[in-house]
């Protein structure tokens, strides 16, 4: 019996590990052999897949605790459109960046503090939440960029971020944290038993709201550097600015080797190893699959990934979720 | 000599490197109550669900009715003369009643279009329970409106209603209370009277030679020996099980209701619903007091209720030092503890390691600054409490779904305890506990007694009650019925009138 | 437990393999490509990217076979198309895949933020041009400057307001006293521009006002079109706009109002044909040459079209291909291009044949002939603008 659990464990570690590097290699075959400048190619791959890690990561918290939310796309988006409103109105650097982070600690708290008072569980507030931010993010950028169809701040603004050595300090800095907090405090460890067993933890003295709170807050972080980091990479905001990241982050994170189901075997780095496989996943698929192939195969490529990706990961869990 | 209905010959099972079974023979004859008994993972639930088809033996051979029996599942073997009701096994949420005793049959009550015929399926069901003698369940009730022991009954007439030539029971009783279990004494001693045979497992010494005719002692997938009726001795059967003396105290040993004067926690008119009907008690420390009764009498309620995890209709609950407890969390931190009846789902968090079951309590006290979590501190508190309770274990990293319900429920007990809980509420912290475990566990109460902790024990085994507590209160209808001192003198017959 | 490891084996090893097949597919491909480059090498073959937002559209489809079967058959080019576009992060990453793919030259056809194409192109030194929408007047004036900013050729704004502007003046005209309008997908610029045209060529003005930015305002500023601030001539019974498949309800609503004529300002032959068709409701739509709009005009209701042709993204081919060889064509201020491009009209099959036929093919419109009079070294502003205007 112990034998079985070790391998399976072992494989669902190792797997999202293993599957990264092996990306990474296919990923410098594939642009080699095609004749793509190699360098250009991984900094886009890395731009790609930075935004989605910091949100994924700070989602991890909301993950482990056995919920999810799927507006953390639309918290980006209002979020940053928020940031670029505050910057045209005053012109300060300082004050927009704070709005940024505000702007999405309030939405993500706001769900957290809404499904308490009420009793429901936090993923359905989140998705009364994607719909209202969308709008109300949409309306602003319509109304504000007329026909321009977006809001902008000058490209110069936040110029001095965008570089590589930044955008990996800000990043290593998140995941440093949020690594902290989830494995070396109160906090996160009491956030993955609640994830494993919320009965047990409610008959153990644990107070469940107290955790979804923090753990809405430690999204919300996210979603304000995940806004910034939009920002740095194109200083406009349009409707669909950040759309893709809502579904993505779900994805980065199974891919990341983490059950849906969150719990005690939550993995923080899920996040950032499963973020970047999938980022990879899509351009080496892209570049791959000829553009005049039909469209949407890379998609059902990526999605047989997922399943079996989700398949290996599950089984293990399966089995330890069932008593013997 | 009457031929054996099923034998049994060197059975091997083997789950990696760890052998269950190592080639065990067992012969059940017609007309014979069998008994099994063993402590946790000695190999007699393994071998009963190799007879009843629910997993393949590595080596041996099996003879049932003079024919090779090699069942392909637990229905294969049901639809052929053998079956088996198991000790944990899920009810699917959401289902009646009829479905549940008919799943994966109600090809009988289907017509050509594929409807089922549900008043038809449902008056089978009723008819099923009634024939064992249960009448307050119909067909047509969902599952989850039933409490634990009649969900217990539903898998029983599951079974039954078949009329297997084997019966075989694994650890159910545990589940039953009083009346639940004379049921099914009944329908065992008629399945004996019908010239048929019955396995019964059971962690209950008392019971089983109570019940069995003959009795098979297992230790680590080894037949130690087979007592007959006459040869039944409760310590020479107790021997053989644990594989040496058992030492010391089982119970308390001294017959005297002692306790501090300090009161340390005082129930006042709780009222829920029809479980809480005005109940008040007190708590002293240095006393163990026992809450008796049978399955609905409110006492598993009473446990919540002292825990603050009842939402009460009125009534309170009050320290000795007059803190009121509202909700768990504050429970905790006036250091109480509470350990479930149900215990995979409510005090522990199967999937979780032993290391986070034990340490999730005791963070307060090993956290720096109530806050950092080093490993070296977490090793060493978690480590402290499983040589503490000698639980069993590879390491603390091991799942505590692979532990065995006796280490389980150490690992629950080090959880309260190495937080310095100084009262603790036991819902039937012996239940599916073997006997070592047991007396391990009794001698630990006396220990913490000692100390000057309050303990409130629910449990419903009158032994344990008379055997440990200095007070006992019967409880029925979500009423205090009766208040008994500890002593020398009280017997199970004194108790019982005052719970039926 | 074997079982279970032998499982796990399997998956992983199809997974490899799958993987495997991949790669190994793209190392064909690169093998072919590699080959073309070495027997073309004595004139490298151009590479241009080509940034698309819709991919399905019929107008979309058309430019995409003008572009991969007619121009690369003629030229010495070769077309990378991006898969649907969502974002402006898609856009700039798109743009710098291209960039480092070794193309030469963009051309955009995707909206979501233009300023910020202009720039990443600048940035990587790669020729950018605009086939599909124009800028803003002011964004424009911003970016013309631009070095690697070849321009625009395409309906401007003011272009898109006289293309509705038509086709309202076309049913006041008739004499049509009631309408239905269909806004399609407000706030998109190039929809607001066409629907403030329809509203003042149906001689109505819009909140007191029939100016041009007058009205645009206000349509930005409501995010739909407010029945009750249209006053004038022609009354309009019914508005709706949205995706087609949502706006099924609404256009039973206004159909239920039984106006004159149903305008759409795009998009009308794709959702609305086949009910507009049964109510006996003549429409019209401001589109593209199609094979469908051809038997809306020919069997249905569709009594007026306004459209481009596939091959209406020929002239923006000529600016890059110059541009890529070495002549950067600029206004005679020494800016980017900025062209506008009108819309034919049909109101009959015989003219829609004409426009439609003539463009199909294997001659289209801007064929390689016309092509080439605006491609080389000494072509300037004044022969393209000409031979646009002319068409």
């Amino acid at each position: 019996m112990k034998e079985k659990r070790n391998i399976g464990q072992m494989i669902t570690t190792v797997l999202p590990f293993a599957a990264l590097v092996a990306l990474f290699f296919i990923f410098i075959g594939v642009v080699n052999m095609k004749g793509y400048r190699l360098d250009m190619y991984l900094k886009i791959a890395f731009n790609e897949g930075v935004v989605l890690a910091v949100v994924a990561t700070g989602a991890i918290f909301i993950y482990t605790l056995g919920t999810f939310d799927i507006s953390l796309g639309a918290s980006t988006l209002f979020s940053a459109t928020m940031g670029v409103m505050t910057y045209n109105k005053t012109e300060n650097l300082g004050l927009m960046i704070l709005v940024i982070f505000a702007v999405g600690i309030i939405c993500s708290l706001f769900n957290s503090v809404l499904a308490s008072v009420f009793h429901i569980p936090a993923f359905v507030t989140t998705v009364a939440m994607m719909s209202v931010l969308t709008a109300v993010a949409a309306k602003i950028i319509t109304t504000e960029g007329g026909a321009l169809g977006g809001i902008r701040i000058p490209s110069s603004v936040l110029k001095p971020f965008d570089s590589m050595g930044c955008k990996i300090a800000l990043l290593v800095i998140f995941f440093a944290v949020s690594l902290f907090m989830f494995r070396f405090t109160k906090v996160g460890r009491r956030q993955k038993f609640i994830g494993g067993n919320p009965l047990c933890a409610y008959l153990t003295g644990i107070r469940y709201n107290k955790y979804t709170i923090i753990a809405f807050v430690m999204a919300g972080i996210g979603v304000g550097l995940g806004a910034f980091l939009t920002l740095v990479y194109t200083p406009s905001v349009t409707t669909t600015t950040a759309s893709s990241i809502g579904m993505n982050i779900f994805i980065a994170i199974v891919f990341g080797g983490m059950p849906i189901s969150g719990g005690p075997f939550s993995k923080i780095y899920a996040a950032l190893v499963g973020g970047f496989s999938f980022m990879l996943l899509n351009d080496i698929l892209e570049i791959v699959i000829e553009s005049n192939a039909a469209y949407g195969i890379t998609q059902i490529i990526s999605a047989v990934f997922f399943l079996i990706v989700v398949y290996l990961t599950s089984m293990n869990y399966r089995t330890a979720m069932l008593p013997r | 000599m009457v031929e054996p209905i099923l034998q049994m010959k060197k059975i091997t099972k083997k789950f990696g490197s760890v052998t269950a079974l190592s080639e065990v023979d067992l012969a059940v004859y017609p007309g014979e109550i069998r008994g099994l008994i063993g402590e946790n993972g000695s190999g007699k639930s393994t071998i009963s669900s190799i007879a009843a088809g629910m997993q393949k033996a590595n080596s041996g051979e099996m003879i049932f009715k003079n024919k090779a029996w090699a069942p392909q599942s637990m229905i294969d073997a049901l639809d052929n003369g053998i079956g088996m009701v198991v000790q944990e096994s899920g009810t699917i949420a959401g289902i009646t009643v009829g479905e549940s005793i008919f799943l994966g049959e109600l090809d009988p009550f289907t017509n050509r279009l594929g409807w089922v015929n549900k008043k038809a399926m449902f008056q089978k069901a009723t008819e099923a329970m009634e024939a064992i003698g249960v009448t307050s369940v119909t067909g047509d009730m969902p599952m989850s409106a039933l409490d634990f022991q009649t969900r217990k009954l539903v898998e029983i007439a599951k079974v039954v209603r078949k009329n297997p030539s084997i019966l075989v029971i694994d650890e159910t009783s545990t589940a039953l209370s009083h009346d639940g279990r004379e049921i099914m004494y009944r329908l065992i001693k008629k399945f004996r009277d019908d010239g048929k045979a019955v396995i019964f497992i059971s962690h209950d010494l008392d019971e089983i030679m109570e019940v069995c005719d003959t009795l098979t002692v297992l230790r680590d997938g080894n037949l130690i020996r087979t007592f007959t009726k006459e040869e039944y001795d409760a310590n020479l059967i107790r021997t053989s099980m644990i594989g040496r003396e058992l030492k010391g105290d089982y119970y308390r040993s001294d017959f005297k209701a002692t306790s501090l004067d300090e009161i340390a926690l005082e129930a006042k008119n709780l009222k829920y619903k029809e479980q809480l009907k005005d109940i008040s008690l007190q708590l002293k420390k240095g006393e163990i007091v026992g809450i008796g009764g049978l399955a609905g009498c409110g006492m598993h309620a009473l446990g919540k209720a002292l825990f603050g995890a009842l939402p009460l209709e009125s009534g309170e609950v009050v320290t000795g030092t007059g803190k009121k407890i509202t909700d768990p969390h504050v429970a905790m931190k006036q250091e109480i503890g509470y350990v479930s009846k149900d215990r995979d789902t409510e005090s522990l968090s199967l999937t979780a390691s032993i290391r986070d079951n034990i340490a999730i309590a005791g963070m307060d006290r090993f956290a720096i600054g109530g806050f950092l979590v080093t490993a070296h501190k977490e090793s060493k508190y978690v480590k402290e409490q499983i040589e503490n309770l000698s639980i069993k274990c590879a390491s603390p990293n091991q799942s505590v779904s692979q532990l065995s319900g006796g280490n389980k429920q150490k690992v629950v007990f080090g959880k309260w305890i190495g937080c310095g809980s100084e009262i603790l509420i036991l819902d039937c912290p012996t239940r599916g506990v073997d006997i070592g475990v047991k007396q391990a566990m009794y001698q630990l109460m006396v220990q913490l007694k000692n100390e000057g902790k309050a303990i409130l024990m629910i449990s419903e085994e009158l032994p344990e009650l008379i055997g440990m507590s200095d007070r006992i209160f019967i409880m029925k209808d979500g009423e205090m019925k009766m208040e008994f001192k500890r002593s020398e003198m009280l017997s199970d017959a004194d108790i019982i009138q005052y719970m039926i | 437990m074997k079982q279970r490891v032998t499982k796990v084996l399997g998956l992983l090893l199809a997974g490899v393999m799958t993987l495997g097949m991949l790669t190994a597919c793209g190392g064909k491909n690169g093998d072919t490509e590699g080959g073309k480059d070495t027997s073309s090498a004595s004139k490298e073959t151009v590479k241009i990217g080509v940034l698309v937002a819709d991919v399905s559209g019929e107008e979309a489809q058309g430019f995409r076979s003008y572009y991969e079967k007619y121009i690369a058959s003629n030229y010495n080019v070769e077309f990378t198309y991006t898969d649907a576009l969502e974002s402006a992060e898609d856009e700039k990453s798109a743009i710098e895949k291209f960039a480092s793919q070794g193309c030469k030259a963009i051309i955009s056809l995707s909206g979501s933020d233009r300023a910020q194409q202009i720039e990443t192109c600048e940035q990587y030194g790669v020729y950018y041009a605009v086939a599909s929408g124009v800028l803003e007047d002011e964004q424009f004036e911003t970016y013309k400057g631009y070095e690697y900013f070849v321009g625009q050729v395409g309906p401007s704004n003011a272009t898109e307001f006289e293309a509705g502007k038509a086709m309202g003046e076309f049913f006041k005209n008739q004499g049509t006293k009631t309408v239905a309008i269909y806004g399609a997908f407000i706030p998109n610029p190039m929809h607001v521009y066409r629907l403030a045209g329809t509203i003042v060529g149906l001689g109505d003005t819009y909140g007191g006002t029939d100016d041009m930015n007058g009205i645009i305002g206000q349509i930005f500023q409501d995010q739909t079109l407010d029945l009750s601030k249209v006053e004038g001539d022609t009354e309009v019974v019914a508005y709706l706009q949205g995706y087609g498949d949502t706006t099924t309800d609404e256009l039973n609503a206004a159909i239920q109002k039984s106006p004159e004529a149903f305008l759409s300002v795009g998009m009308a032959t794709t959702f609305f044909t086949q009910s507009l068709n049964e109510a006996g409701i003549a429409f019209s739509d401001i589109d593209s040459f199609t094979q469908a709009n051809g038997d809306a005009i020919e069997n249905g209701k569709l009594t007026y079209l306004a459209g481009k042709y596939s091959s209406s993204i020929g002239p923006v081919f000529a600016l890059v291909m110059n541009a890529v060889n070495g002549n950067v064509i600029r206004d005679d201020e020494g800016n980017a291009v900025s062209i506008s491009q009108g819309y034919l009209v049909a109101t009959d099959k015989a003219t829609f044949d004409e426009y439609y036929v003539s463009d199909n093919g294997d001659s289209p419109i801007y064929d390689k002939a016309t092509l080439d009079s605006i491609i080389g070294d000494n072509v300037t502003y004044a022969d393209v603008k000409a031979l646009v205007e002319s068409k």
